[in-house]
């Protein structure tokens, strides 16, 4: 689908390290705007609560979880809500422009896509998982802990990389 | 007037939310980042993208604080510092690591490639959802060792005793280094049509 | 030159500018409290009263007796030496790096304030007087010293806060004090004090 541009090829990426300077001057104007970082995890943590509190309201209250993302009011004015918001945002542009957008399941070529689905879904719920413990995911904790020097940012990095590298070792076939 | 400018949960601070969220999609999307392949590389050591843009983007941000801080644009101690609980955090990134291997997406990039209409993508999205939902929902019995082990806003350069300045300089000579390298092993282990056709959105 | 280039040789330069520059803070708005609270803790905040009189004496380079109440109180009496700086003008000091201030007040909580706020501003050799004016009033001024024992050690200190007592013009009386073990003079010295922490 090539919505803004008469591209019958994709673009080709941008180089990695200025892709990474443009990242890191938008972290950047987040500390300068608005005195935090970027994120991601969270915002699915307000929606789960969102989600709860709707279902069980009493209930979601009462968990101290849910209740930390329930006293901002309604889910959309949450930070990070807004913030993932803009992620989808400004990636569609992105794509848009760059001839990119492509109805696809992305998968090794021995596997299915059934199967790639079900893994996706697997992946993400264990990293759900992991998000809520470390208190974020690689955009908080990585990019953002990384940047401001947080200690527990660095530990949360080492774990993270070195748990995905041995489990990426032992699916090796999933994607070549 | 210093910066940050913007308070907590004012209008200004939702639309700089806004604003910043669009940069930072577009700039993942730029790198590729939203595609599942290309991040997976990062853990088959063919494709290291991952390491380059995400230390690239920490050590521009980290000199860039550190620097606005020093002429006094930037008032540091008014930029919230995520804290630390050091067995939390190390359990979490070790299953959060686990999840990603699987998933071949992070939040973040998920939503990326949910964006450009990858469905493994929308996958991961509701996974996520359903995954800190039933782990929030559980979380009251773990509720110690979720508190366990707290540090505060603790940096590395208190915990090591060093200046900022000092710290600072170390973690960009190591990202450097770690840039020379992985530029070594990408080298080494691709042939050089396909590395070319590798930067482009084409299956190889 | 590449682009990747220019940005590894901006990113070596950036880090070796921070490396020299050392902290990101200009002068603390950043407060490093567990600096300030191990200080504390470690008793290196404060001095008192006979320290600060030998200092006075010795007349310690760079020292600065700084005395935070009002202008009454201070006219009615002051240490020695001392300078009147009210509490909201102390930021406004600015101590040359080889100055050693100490600040004092009636009963040192203000000037125990006043120490907090100068090392939140970044300078360093700061102290307040433990006890203020009560204290040097009780130590130095008036201090009450035990009748001569016949022990060397014991009577040379005896003598020494004698001394410093009637160089700042005070009258030390002498009175009953428990002797605590034959050498220990240390002990001798200090005395219980009211205040806790």
């Amino acid at each position: 689908m090539n919505l803004f541009t008469r591209r019958t090829q994709p673009q080709s990426y941008a180089d990695p390290y200025v892709a990474g300077v443009c990242l890191g001057v938008v972290l950047l104007a987040s500390f300068v705007l608005v005195g935090r970082g970027l994120g991601a995890s969270g915002a699915f943590a307000a929606a789960a609560a969102s989600t709860s509190s709707l279902v069980a309201p009493a209930a979601a209250h009462r968990n101290f979880f849910f209740a930390d993302h329930l006293d901002s009011g309604s889910i959309w004015r949450d930070w990070l809500v807004i913030e993932l918001l803009g992620v989808v945002i400004g990636a569609w542009i992105s794509a848009a422009l760059a001839g990119r957008i492509r109805k696809d399941v992305e998968r090794g070529p021995s596997v299915s896509v059934r199967s790639r689905l079900a893994s996706a879904a697997v992946g993400g719920a264990v990293m759900g998982a992991g998000a809520v413990f470390a208190r974020g995911c690689t955009s908080g904790q990585a990019l953002t802990g990384g940047a401001l020097m947080s200690v527990g940012s660095w530990v949360f990095v080492a774990g993270a990389f070195a748990a995905a590298y041995a489990v990426a070792w032992v699916r090796r076939g999933a994607w070549s | 007037m210093s910066a940050p400018f913007f308070t907590s949960g004012s209008t200004g601070d939702l639309a700089a939310a806004l604003v910043i969220g669009i940069g930072f999609g577009a700039c993942l999307e730029r790198s590729g980042l939203g595609s599942a392949r290309k991040l997976m590389g990062q853990f088959n050591l063919t494709d290291l993208t991952v390491f380059k843009v995400m230390f690239t983007a920490i050590i521009t941000a980290m000199l860039g604080a550190f620097f606005l801080s020093r002429i006094g644009v930037l008032d540091l101690s008014k930029v919230y510092v995520p804290e630390t609980w050091i067995l939390p955090q190390l359990v979490g990134g070790v299953v959060f690591g686990i999840g990603f291997a699987i998933a071949g997406l992070c939040p973040g990039t998920s939503c990326v490639a949910a964006a450009t209409g990858r469905g493994d993508g929308f996958a991961v999205v509701f996974g996520m959802f359903a995954g800190v939902l039933a782990t929030g929902l559980a979380l009251p019995l773990f509720e110690s060792f979720f508190r366990s082990t707290p540090r505060g806003g603790i940096t590395l350069p208190a915990i090591l005793g060093a200046p900022d300045g000092v710290v600072v300089f170390g973690i960009v000579v190591l990202a450097l280094a770690g840039f020379a390298v992985a530029e070594r092993i990408e080298r080494r282990v691709i042939p050089s049509e396909a590395r070319s056709a590798k930067s482009r959105n084409l299956h190889v | 030159m590449t682009v990747r280039r220019l940005l590894a040789t901006l990113a070596a330069g950036a880090a070796l500018l921070a490396l020299v520059l050392g902290t990101s803070k200009p002068t603390g708005t950043n407060i490093d409290a567990v600096a300030l609270a191990n200080d504390i803790e470690h008793q290196a905040d404060h001095v008192t009263a006979e320290e600060l009189g030998e200092w006075i004496r010795a007349r310690k380079k760079g020292l600065r007796v700084i005395d935070v109440r009002s202008d009454s109180e201070f006219a009615e009496f002051h240490v020695a030496s001392a300078e009147r700086v009210a509490l909201t003008d102390l930021a406004k000091l600015k101590p040359a790096a080889d100055e050693t201030i100490v600040l004092y007040s009636e009963g040192g909580a203000h000037a125990a304030q006043g120490w907090v706020l100068l090392r939140a501003l970044g300078h360093q050799h700061v102290y307040f007087l433990r006890g203020g004016v009560l204290d040097w009033m009780e130590d130095v001024m008036n201090p009450v010293l035990p009748e001569r024992t016949g022990i060397a050690k014991t009577d040379s200190l005896i003598e020494q806060r004698s001394a410093l007592s009637k160089y700042f013009g005070g009258v030390p009386r002498t009175g009953a004090v428990a002797l605590p073990e034959a050498g220990s003079a240390r002990a001798l010295i200090t005395k219980t004090k009211r205040r806790g922490c």
